[in-house]
C-alpha cells in the first residue's frame, strides 16, 4: 500500500514538474526547407483593373435582337423560336457592325460540356442566319456556359430562360 | 493506478462519430496492412483544428490506422501511456500559432518510447499552418518508408461562380481549411496547373471579345497570353513535362480538341466532329487521348491516337457519362444515373482504364463531379453534393477510405490538383 503511495506520488510529481516546463521551441533549426512553394506568398489579382471587359451586363440580346431559347440539353431551334429568328435575320441584315452570338446554358450541365452546348446553341443560331445570306465572318461566337444566367431561382421558368441564345452587336 | 494516469494524461475530447471533418468512413482493405498510430497533443494550446487535419493526413494516406482520440500530453518525453501501448507508433507534436505557425512533431516507436524521428516547422504565415501538418505527415510517411503521398502538400485550384458573369479562382490546400482568392474580378475560368512545381497556372479569361487563355506565375503575378479563340477555350490538360496542352477550342464555331506546342506555339486538331468534343486527357505514354463526346447521342467517354486514327469508345455503362479525368492508363468518369431535367441529379464516379472494360464504382450516392486524380494516380478528388450540402471527397484507390471535407464556396466552376 505504502509503495502504490509513493510511486503514484512520485508519477503525479514527475507530471507537474512536466507542466512546469517552459515550451519547447518549436522554430528550431530544422525548418521545413524543402517546401518553398508553401512559404512563398502567391499574388492576387484583380481582373477588374484590366480594360472594360465586364461580363456582368449581358443578361440578354440587345440593339434590337431578340434572345433564342431552347429545350433542356437541346441545341437544336425549336419552331417556336421562328418569330424571333425572322426578327433577328431582319435585324442583322442592316446592323452596320458585326454581330456577336452568345450561347448560354442552365446550371444542370457541368465542366466543359455545358461551354460546348452553349456553343452549340449559338452555332445553330449562326448557321440559320447565314441560311439566309449573311456573311458567317460578319458574326463572332462566344460560349458563356453557365456562368451568365439570367435567373437564378429553382424553377422551370427560370432554367428556360437561362437555356438561351442572346444577340448584340460587337462594341 | 492506471485508471489514475489515464485520467492525469489522457483527456479524450474526439471520438471518430464526433470527428465533424469525416463524415463517412469506408474501411475495405485488410486492416492489418496499416500501421497503428496514435496522436498525443503537446501544445500549450491545443487546437482541435490541427489535430483534425492530422488525423486525416493519416486516414487519407491509407498506410495507417489513426486512433481517433485527442490524446493531451507532454512533448519531450519518451513516456508512453499504458493506453497506446497497443499502437505502433505514437506522434507527439505541439504547435505554437502565436506569431506565424510553428509545429514540432516527434515520432515515437509505442513499445518503448524509442524517437524514430523528430523535427520542427514553421512558417510566417499561420493560415499557412495546414500545410505544416501536411509536410509533417508526408515526411513520417517517408521515414516510415511507405509509398509518397507528396500529393497532400499540393495546392488545389479551383474556380466558383459568384454572380451570374463573375467568378474567382482560388487556391485551398487539400482539406480546404486554407483559402485563398487569387484572381477576382471578370470572369475567369478553367484553372489548371501548368507545372508540377505548381508555380505557374492556366485560366480561361473573358475580359476580351473572344475567349483567351492566360498562364499566370503564381508568385510574382507575371502573366502571359497563350492562345485565343471564338467560341471557347479550355486548357484542359497539360503533358508531363508542361511543353504540350490539350485544349479545347472552337476557331471554327465547332468545339474540338487540339494539341498545342508551346515552344513552337502550333496547334494539332486532334479530333473532328460537328458534335461536342471536350475534356481532352493525355492517356498512356501521351501518345493517345481520352475524351468526352456526344456522338453517339449521348456524352460518353472515347479514346484516339493524337497521330489520327479512329475513334473508339471507352465506356459501355450509363448514358450520360460527361467529364473524366486520366492517369497512366487509368480513367475515372462521372455519370448521371438519374434523368431529372430540373433538379437534383445522381452522378457517381467510375473507374475504368483504357486497356480493360472493368469497370468499379468509387461512389454510390449523391451527386458527385469534378473527378480529378492525385499526381500519381492514388487518390481520386471529387466534389460531393447531398441535398443542400458540399463537400470535397477524396477516395485512396488502393487503401478504399474516403475521407470528406465541407466545402462552403458557391457554385463550383472547375477544379484542378
Amino acid at each position: 500500500m505504502t509503495h502504490k503511495l509513493l510511486l503514484t506520488t512520485s508519477l503525479i510529481s514527475l507530471l507537474l514538474i512536466g507542466c512546469g516546463q517552459p515550451a519547447p521551441d518549436l522554430a528550431g533549426k530544422n525548418n521545413i526547407s524543402d517546401a518553398n512553394h508553401i512559404e512563398g506568398d502567391t499574388v492576387s489579382i484583380d481582373e477588374n483593373s484590366y480594360g472594360t471587359g465586364s461580363t456582368g451586363n449581358y443578361n440578354s440580346s440587345s440593339d434590337g435582337f431578340k434572345s433564342i431559347y431552347f429545350g433542356f440539353a437541346d441545341y437544336s431551334i425549336s419552331p417556336n423560336m421562328e418569330n424571333n429568328m425572322n426578327h433577328n435575320i431582319e435585324v442583322a441584315n442592316t446592323a452596320a457592325s458585326k454581330i456577336k452570338i452568345e450561347g448560354n446554358c442552365d446550371e444542370f450541365g457541368t465542366d466543359e460540356y455545358n461551354y460546348a452546348l452553349g456553343l452549340k446553341r449559338a452555332k445553330a443560331v449562326q448557321d440559320s442566319i447565314a441560311a439566309q445570306g449573311i456573311d458567317p465572318s460578319r458574326m463572332v461566337l462566344v460560349s458563356f456556359g453557365e456562368s451568365n444566367a439570367v435567373c437564378t431561382e429553382s424553377s422551370e421558368s427560370c432554367y428556360e430562360r437561362n437555356r438561351r441564345v442572346d444577340i448584340r452587336l460587337m462594341k | 493506478m492506471r485508471q489514475l494516469l489515464l485520467a492525469v494524461v489522457s483527456i479524450s475530447i474526439f471520438a471518430l462519430n464526433l470527428f465533424g471533418v469525416d463524415a463517412t468512413l469506408k474501411i475495405e482493405k485488410d486492416v492489418e496492412q496499416r500501421a497503428r498510430i496514435a496522436l498525443m497533443d503537446g501544445s500549450s494550446e491545443q487546437s482541435s483544428k490541427v489535430f483534425k487535419i492530422l488525423l486525416s493526413d493519416l486516414k487519407i494516406s491509407g498506410h495507417f490506422l489513426p486512433d481517433s482520440t485527442h490524446h493531451i500530453g507532454d512533448l519531450s518525453s519518451n513516456y508512453i501511456i499504458p493506453a497506446l501501448k497497443s499502437q505502433e507508433y505514437v506522434i507527439k507534436y505541439a504547435v505554437d500559432q502565436r506569431s506565424g505557425a510553428k509545429l514540432l512533431v516527434r515520432l515515437l516507436k509505442a513499445s518503448d518510447g524509442t524517437e524514430i524521428f523528430k523535427k520542427s516547422y514553421a512558417i510566417s504565415s499561420k493560415e499557412k499552418m495546414p500545410f505544416l501538418i501536411h509536410k509533417a505527415i508526408s515526411d513520417i510517411n517517408n521515414i516510415l518508408q511507405y509509398p509518397s503521398i507528396s500529393w497532400i502538400n499540393r495546392y488545389v485550384a479551383y474556380a466558383v461562380y459568384t454572380t451570374p458573369g463573375r467568378s474567382e479562382i482560388r487556391l485551398a490546400d487539400y482539406t480546404f481549411n486554407y483559402k485563398k482568392t487569387i484572381i477576382k474580378g471578370g470572369l475567369n475560368l478553367f484553372p489548371k496547373w501548368a507545372d508540377r512545381a505548381q508555380r505557374n497556372i492556366y485560366y480561361t479569361s473573358y475580359k476580351g471579345t473572344l475567349p483567351a487563355l492566360y498562364k499566370l506565375n503564381i508568385y510574382n503575378g507575371t502573366k502571359t497570353k497563350i492562345a485565343s479563340s471564338e467560341g471557347m477555350l479550355v486548357c484542359s490538360d497539360v503533358n508531363n513535362d508542361g511543353s504540350k496542352l490539350l485544349l479545347t477550342m472552337a476557331p471554327e464555331g465547332q468545339a474540338d480538341i487540339y494539341e498545342f506546342d508551346l515552344a513552337s506555339k502550333s496547334k494539332t486538331r486532334v479530333t473532328n466532329f460537328k458534335g461536342i468534343d471536350v475534356n481532352g486527357r493525355y492517356v498512356d505514354d501521351e501518345s493517345r487521348i481520352v475524351f468526352v463526346s456526344n456522338r453517339l447521342g449521348y456524352a460518353n467517354v472515347f479514346k484516339k491516337s493524337i497521330q489520327g486514327g479512329a475513334t473508339s469508345q471507352v465506356v459501355y455503362h450509363g448514358r450520360n457519362n460527361n467529364a473524366c479525368d486520366a492517369h497512366g492508363d487509368k480513367i475515372v468518369y462521372s455519370s448521371r444515373e438519374s434523368n431529372n431535367a430540373f433538379g437534383d441529379n445522381t452522378f457517381n464516379l467510375y473507374l475504368t482504364s483504357t486497356g480493360s472494360s472493368d469497370t468499379r464504382p468509387i461512389t454510390t450516392t449523391g451527386s458527385n463531379q469534378f473527378p480529378r486524380f492525385s499526381t500519381d494516380g492514388s487518390v481520386i478528388l471529387f466534389l460531393k453534393q447531398s441535398g443542400r450540402s458540399s463537400s470535397i471527397g477524396y477516395t485512396n484507390l488502393s487503401s478504399h477510405q474516403s475521407l470528406l471535407f465541407p466545402f462552403n464556396d458557391r457554385k463550383v466552376q472547375s477544379i484542378d490538383w
